[in-house]
């Protein structure tokens, strides 16, 4: 009987070791082990062969024990002993170095892995910022604050750009949130900060994660091979809404990174409106929203009135041209790329009852009380700022 | 030792000012709330502990159950972060910690041969106080919630400001108090093993079980001052304002990190190592073997409690620090495998070639061997710092934490449960249903905690609340919580032995005292264990002690018996050993310090019954009479028993 048991529970174990060096499902767009990028590469391949070691002194250290388990058992019904063995110096020597020098081995790789991740090697990418070339050092700022993230690109270079502040950051000349939009095939710098409390900010597929510390500033790296989303998450605790507190890297070839660059630098201008739904839009914005949001044309970031405890809410200018918003946890567009009105109809009718909040405690979006033609009107707005994106970009940022 | 006075030449008018009389031990509850006996003291914090553990159990499947599905609503987001931070704290302060306390109380004295620890009341206000603080803590969820920014409790997210309500205060106040405990009685425990060990008991003869304890009283010693330094930053961060944490004013968040970390990573080893100890002394015992290399089994355990010391910031390699830290952290985290991969292989060494017996205490310390193996070698992955980047603060680590702290703790602590029930209750629990016991909870441990591998790699992060469909998360999960639900089963078979056994053994006579053939010198006292120890203090002059007075070698080196089990043991019916008098005095300082913590979160009046009490208290200890001048005072005699079951009687 445990016999049998013993041998299926081995079985268990050998198929989710299988599982596990063969990689996990297919379907899974957080995977650390099918890396997109030669970063998170260059770990998996240190990783791999420590996993098979791994397996083997497992194996080694389980099948020793139902080796002893089959052969040393015994229900002691005489007082017979068997040989009593005190010890051996010899052995206990050797399978002390065994193992040093196994993990002496691994610690090689791991230093060599290590400087790797944590050398930079950027080539400048030409960008066109407002009709002139401009030879950018491809660097972002990533800023976390509860719960959602932020990215700015300063086109200019970061050398005369004060980070130590997060809460009051100098002007950037793109300011998005929810996803970092990239070129593929180069490798871009991150400068990653907080705003209020630790964060943490992590793209499997590219590479592992680094936290956002207020008053800190962490570099890291991405590199995509192919374009394309590659979903995270904030991994360090950072209160009530941490598991909502979610974001995607974009990664475009470099002529369509250079379209959205150009669609981002425009800034909205209010007196082309026509509509009179959106007129009024706008005003509710004005009114209410524009206390926290930014709308680049609208208001910027000095006018910004709520006392917020992480000093900014996302900046919405080219709202239409991401593909979530909430922290990343609600799509903005349906697959077929219409727009789902009803899940961003209900956020801004009452946002805590979305995504938990303390609005009252000036963190997070609140309930602002808006009549449901108002939510109408700021939707009918809030479409009218920005280009939607590729439809490739809208299927990919759907996980089902 | 002197005599009983007699009551006559003690009165009351002989007392000076203050001086109170001491509580007579043995008559029912008061006994136990006064008693400085080490063995009682050590069953209240194996109680206490088990009923922790049961409450940190039900945290655990509350979690589990709104993680069971994506979009889970069992629980709400801020009711989940109150919950997972209060299973943390709960399991690891509240129930492992207090666990391997009842062992080192129970069997430090016993396996050195000495009658009590060195400083018995002090003993007693340790459990107290403990058990104080675990109130308190527990206390938040009734007044206002419970602590929300998880047991490492980051700064700046436990300030008073993303922090707001009270449950962050009942965290640095109520550690603080759990931590008094626990550095109390490491000093006590160390000065006992020091000073107090029976006549030929060198150090290098002491049980290996004493000797982890011993590591784990010196790591405690250093390492809760570091803790308790962070909650009076954090405490003085929430109460009073204090910028330690303050970015906006230029604190570094890093530095609650790195003090968290310093004691939070011996911390690891203050729980794994009396596991080690406990399966050291069962797997000899069950193999008839002799441990396999003493000295590399000491020397391996004290290499892990130094080496301890320098691995701490490997909890931050996501953190910052730098490549230069990160790589000599990786080094060191790296390197701490070795000795813990040669107790695995002395473990094994021990068990080869041996007769075995696989009764339960033997069950659990093999599924130790197997599940903490499973443990320690992720363990070496995260050393891959590269690649820890990739696995930190995902299910990859709470995968790997739950093989250590279950499948290295908890089993062990099971294996003593079952080892030492009959030397500490004098009956044995029941064998049949302590190794379905196992069984179901190997199962239902890897079900839960295996698929945590899968999850994390697949980039699920640790500490949320809810996720969604459609990352691949789905069916390991539901997996996971079934499993939990088998845990539960198992600790509730583990309870319902207790109960049979218990029930089964009234009217019996306490069972023989040497159930296992065992090594060590606390079986030489019969079971359950007099209140004196020993009858007389056993000369020890080997290594296992109590087995090479009961087995000797014939001139073909064969083994054979010299002596029988009862001839070696002794029959506990001493009198006249002078033991210490029980106390009030402990129980009423530690409830003096809950109004303390009280008073600092509510109303600062509230600190005044609390610095009465404890003054009192402090004051009355210090100045109470060595014996109580009234009474027979703790002295024991051959009909105390009698004595007290009259008093119980009325």
């Amino acid at each position: 009987m445990i016999t049998k048991a013993i041998k299926k529970t081995w079985l268990a174990l050998f198929a989710s070791a299988l599982l596990l060096v063969t990689g996990c499902a297919a379907d899974a767009e957080l995977d650390t082990l099918q890396p997109q990028g030669p970063t998170a590469r260059d770990i998996d391949k240190l990783l791999d062969p420590v996993l098979i070691i791994a397996y083997v002194v497992f194996f080694l250290v389980f099948g020793a024990t139902i080796f002893i388990w089959w052969k040393f058992r015994d229900r002691h019904e005489d007082e017979v002993f068997p040989t009593q063995v005190h010890g051996n110096t010899k052995l206990e020597i050797l399978w002390t170095i065994i193992p040093t020098l196994i993990l002496a081995v691994v610690s090689v790789f791991t230093l060599i892995t290590l400087s790797s991740v944590n050398s930079t090697e950027t080539n400048k990418v030409m960008v066109t910022v407002e009709e002139e070339s401009v030879l950018w050092e491809p660097e972002v700022v990533v800023v976390g604050q509860q719960w959602w993230w932020e990215f700015r690109y300063y086109f200019d270079g970061l050398d005369g750009v004060d980070l130590s502040d997060a809460r009051n950051l100098p002007p950037a000349d793109i300011v998005t949130a929810g996803q970092l939009v990239m070129p593929t095939g180069q490798e871009i710098e991150l400068s990653i900060t907080s705003r209020d409390v630790i964060h943490s900010f992590w793209i499997p597929a590219l590479n592992g994660k680094r936290d956002a510390a207020p008053g800190r500033v962490h570099p890291w790296k991405l590199e995509a091979d192919e374009p394309g989303v590659y979903f995270g998450q904030c991994t360090e605790f950072c209160g009530l809404s941490h598991s909502r507190m979610r974001m995607q890297a974009i990664a475009l070839e470099p002529e369509d990174f250079q379209t959205w660059v150009d669609q981002q630098l425009t800034d909205q201008d209010s007196d082309l409106i026509t509509d009179e739904a959106v007129a009024r839009g706008l005003t509710v914005f004005e009114n209410q929203c524009a206390r926290c949001h930014v709308v680049n044309g609208v208001n910027d970031e000095t006018s910004i009135g709520a006392d917020l405890v992480s000093n900014a809410a996302p900046n919405l200018t080219h709202f239409m041209s991401r593909t979530t918003y909430a922290g990343g946890i609600f799509n903005l567009y349906e697959p077929d790329g219409t727009i789902d009105r009803t899940q961003l109809e209900a956020w801004i009718r009452n946002a805590p009852a979305e995504k938990p909040a303390y609005a009252e405690g000036r963190r997070g979006m609140p309930a602002l009380g808006l009549s449901e033609d108002e939510i109408d009107d700021v939707v009918a707005y809030l479409e009218t700022l920005g280009a939607p994106p590729s439809s490739f970009i809208i299927q990919a940022t759907e996980v089902e | 030792m002197t005599d009983t006075m007699s009551e006559e030449t003690s009165t009351e008018e002989q007392r000076p000012l203050g001086v109170y009389t001491r509580p007579k031990g043995g008559n029912g509850w008061r006994d136990w709330v006064t008693t400085v006996d080490h063995k009682k003291i050590g069953i209240l914090y194996g109680a206490a502990a088990l009923f922790f553990f049961i409450i940190g159990g039900i945290e655990a499947l509350l979690i589990r159950l709104q993680l069971a599905t994506p979009n889970g609503t069992v629980l709400g987001a801020d009711m989940y972060n109150q919950v997972f931070t209060m299973h943390g704290i709960t399991m690891i302060f509240l129930a492992a910690m207090p666990l391997a306390a009842a062992f080192a109380n129970y069997l430090i004295p016993l396996q050195i041969g000495a009658r009590d620890v060195a400083f018995p009341r002090l003993n007693a206000m340790s459990f107290w106080v403990f058990l104080a603080g675990g109130i308190f803590i527990n206390l938040s969820w009734l007044l206002g919630g419970a602590p929300d920014g998880g047991w490492f409790g980051y700064a700046p997210n436990s300030g008073v400001v993303f922090s707001p309500s009270v449950g962050m205060d009942f965290y640095a106040i109520g550690l603080q108090i759990t931590g008094i405990a626990s550095l109390v009685s490491a000093i006590n425990l160390t000065v006992t093993i020091l000073n107090m060990r029976a006549p030929g008991m060198t150090l290098f003869k002491m049980p290996v079980l004493t000797w982890m304890l011993f590591v784990v009283q010196l790591l405690l010693v250093f390492a809760m001052p570091v803790i308790a330094v962070a909650l009076f930053l954090l405490m003085f961060s929430r109460q009073f304002g204090a910028n330690f944490f303050n970015t906006e004013m230029g604190a570094d968040p890093l530095l609650w990190q790195h003090l968290f970390w310093i004691f939070g990573h011996p911390e690891v080893y203050i729980l794994i190592l009396p596991s080690f100890g406990i399966i050291s002394e069962v797997i000899p015992t069950f193999s008839r073997k002799p441990i396999f290399g003493y000295d590399f089994m000491v020397f391996s355990g004290i290499a892990i409690g130094f080496m301890g010391w320098g691995v701490w910031a490997h909890h931050m390699f996501a953190s910052g620090i730098g490549p230069l830290s990160v790589a000599a952290f990786s080094l060191s985290t790296m390197f701490i495998a070795v000795p813990t991969g040669v107790k695995i292989l002395n473990w094994i060494a021990t068990m080869w070639g041996g007769r075995i017996k696989f009764s339960a205490p033997m069950l659990f310390s093999v599924g130790v061997i197997s599940m903490f193996t499973i443990g320690g070698l992720s363990g070496v992955t995260h050393a891959l710092s590269p690649a820890d980047t990739q696995q930190t603060d995902t299910y990859y680590v709470v995968a790997h934490f739950h093989y250590v702290i279950f499948g290295g703790i908890i089993f062990g602590l099971f294996a003593g449960l079952y080892f030492w029930w009959p030397k500490v209750f004098g009956h044995m629990l029941d064998e049949k249903m302590g190794k379905i016991n196992f069984w179901v909870m190997l199962v239902g441990f890897n079900m839960t905690f295996g698929p945590m591998h899968v999850l994390g790699l697949q980039g699920m992060s640790r500490r949320i609340d809810t996720y969604s469909p459609g990352f691949g998360f789905e069916a390991w999960n539901m997996v996971a919580t079934i499993g939990s639900f088998i845990i539960a089963l198992s600790v509730l078979i583990f309870l319902i032995n207790v109960v049979v056994s218990v029930k089964r053994a009234k009217g019996q006579p306490p069972c023989p005292p040497d159930p296992w053939d065992a090594r060590s010198l606390e079986w030489m006292t019969p079971n359950p264990t007099p209140e004196h120890n020993f009858d007389e203090i056993p000369t020890v002059e080997s290594l296992d002690e109590f087995w090479h007075r009961k087995w000797g070698t014939d001139e073909e080196g064969q083994i054979v018996r010299v002596a029988t089990a009862e001839e070696v043991c002794q029959d506990g019916t001493a009198t006249g050993v002078h033991l210490p008098s029980p106390s009030y005095w402990p129980l009423i300082f530690a409830i003096g310090l809950p109004f303390l913590g009280l008073g600092l979160i509510f109303n600062l009046w509230l600190t005044l019954p609390g610095a009465i009490l404890i003054v009192t208290s402090l004051y009355a200890w210090i100045f109470e009479p060595v014996d109580d001048p009234d009474g027979p005072h703790g002295e024991h005699h051959a009909d105390e028993k009698e004595v007290s079951e009259e008093a119980s009687d009325v």
